[in-house]
């Protein structure tokens, strides 16, 4: 399994409906991206932290291992703001409020991360998935994306156990070897998803598949109490921001 | 590379999720046509889903001695149509983004229009166009997976230079610098990409020659019509 989803299963959180924590996860990220990132995105990158490390109680290096994807893209990003192409400066110079413009797409780009990741470390995609046909989504839809889910995890752990093969047969000493044995890899799962369809649908079959895939879902209700307190959190972090920037 | 969560402005966000939409409605709308008529077709698609989420996680040493990973959507178009790609690339960037970190769900529309719309549409109008030409079908498929990959970052460069526009220069002098940092750097591996795909379509072409004929990608020895010949359509 993937970190986040492990961290998923096992959060404090697991047992909550994956509607109190949207309110609580999204809304941070809506509220992130909407107000002014100075004040506004500072605050929420300071609540989300906050919960994730307190309430939702995922581990710090955890949380630093899945959060440093994200903003290593933010900083490259945010660099290409620091320069200006043209003007009287020359063809390529400082920006005049680069500095501040890269602050701020870092701060908004932070907190919303931490937004999405707070909903993620909480809520594993098998109890999110087969409630979406209840959002609206087309049932074949949430199927496949449920096949994708759980086949994804067999054919991450059949790819890492070729990869060790590979590497035991001196399948990466070259750079001519590491390309015949990437290839070999994905073809290899190539092969290897189409055969576990086929079997699967062998094994389906002689349950009486009728097209449906019918998955247990942990039973959770919304608490109206998480949900109110997500709310007032999330305005009063909006009002605060608009305070602090009013001032 | 995705557009990471928060990068984009709300307004921006938005609209790149509209400018989406139609394109994933109607691929929602011909695989739900699809599972219907062919229940089976469900564990097909969401084997080729997991492959596609699965071939973007292979780390891919590029020419110029770093590391990436291949995107994905030019063998993706090839093996299972564009239509197709654009409800498994969308399916692929939500896990990437709920289970990797990778990408966002407020940037989801731009990525979804870069990475499931146009690279897949793009590489395989490259490739049928070649075939069309009896160009052999290896070049084709370097070709279109090279463009596929190069088309996605480009794409995204545009994307950020519509939503940075430079202060000296506006949307140009924007689209040169995002382009130099994410579209020219690409090319390597957009070359690499191309390479690990001839690679791994031959190797498809001398072990499953049954799979791709099914899937219309060699041509097709007559037999019944299976599930795969299904997603192909």
């Amino acid at each position: 399994m993937l970190p986040i989803d492990v961290a998923a299963h096992s959060s404090r959180w697991r047992r909550r409906h994956p509607v109190d924590k949207a309110v609580l996860g999204f809304g941070l990220t809506v509220l992130a991206i909407s107000l002014p990132p100075w004040p506004g995105a500072a605050l929420v990158l300071v609540a989300a932290l906050a919960l994730l490390l307190g309430p939702a109680g995922v581990p710090g290096r955890r949380l630093w291992r899945a959060y440093r994807v994200p903003l290593g893209f933010c900083v490259t990003g945010a660099l290409t703001l620091l320069v200006q192409v043209g003007g009287p400066d020359g063809v390529v110079s400082l920006a005049g409020d680069g500095p501040v413009r890269a602050g701020e797409l870092l701060l908004r780009t932070s907190a919303a991360s931490l937004g999405v990741l707070l909903f993620a470390f909480t809520t594993p995609l098998s109890d999110l998935l087969p409630r979406l046909v209840r959002a609206g989504i087309p049932a074949p839809v949430v199927d496949v994306a449920l096949v994708t889910y759980r086949m994804s995890f067999l054919l991450l752990d059949s790819v890492r156990r070729v990869r060790e093969a590979q590497a035991a047969r001196l399948g990466h000493t070259s750079r001519a070897a590491e390309w015949r044995s990437l290839a070999g890899l994905g073809a290899t799962a190539f092969v290897r998803s189409f055969d576990r369809a086929a079997r699967l649908q062998a094994g389906l079959a002689g349950r009486g598949y009728d097209g449906t895939l019918r998955v247990l879902v942990p039973e959770a209700r919304v608490s109206a109490r998480f949900t109110a307190a997500s709310c007032a959190l999330l305005g009063a972090l909006a009002a605060l921001a608009l305070i602090l920037k009013g001032r | 590379m995705h557009i990471a969560e928060g990068f984009l402005p709300p307004v921006h966000a938005a609209a790149w999720g509209v400018a989406s939409a139609p394109f994933v409605v109607h691929g929602v709308r011909s695989l739900t046509r699809e599972v219907r008529e062919h229940p089976e077709s469900t564990l097909l698609l969401g084997a080729s889903g997991a492959f596609t989420f699965v071939l973007s996680a292979l780390k891919l040493p590029s020419v110029t001695g770093s590391c990436s990973h291949p995107t994905g959507t030019g063998l993706g178009a090839i093996l299972f149509r564009p239509p197709i790609m654009a409800v498994l690339g969308t399916i692929t960037l939500l896990f990437q983004a709920l289970l990797l970190a990778h990408g966002g769900l407020t940037t989801l529309g731009a990525n979804v229009f870069s990475m499931a719309i146009v690279g897949p549409w793009a590489g395989y109008a490259v490739y049928r166009l070649l075939r069309r030409y009896d160009v052999p079908l290896m070049v084709a498929v370097f070709c279109g997976a090279f463009l596929a990959d190069l088309s996605t970052y480009c794409v995204t460069s545009v994307q950020l230079a519509l939503a940075f526009p430079d202060p000296g220069s506006g949307f140009l002098g924007a689209l040169g610098k995002f382009g130099s940092i994410f579209a020219v750097t690409q090319i390597p591996l957009a070359v690499s990409e191309g390479l690990l795909t001839v690679l791994v379509m031959r190797l498809l072409v001398q072990s499953s020659k049954g799979e791709l004929s099914r899937l219309g990608v060699v041509p097709s020895t007559k037999g019944s019509r299976t599930e795969a010949e299904a997603v192909a359509r």
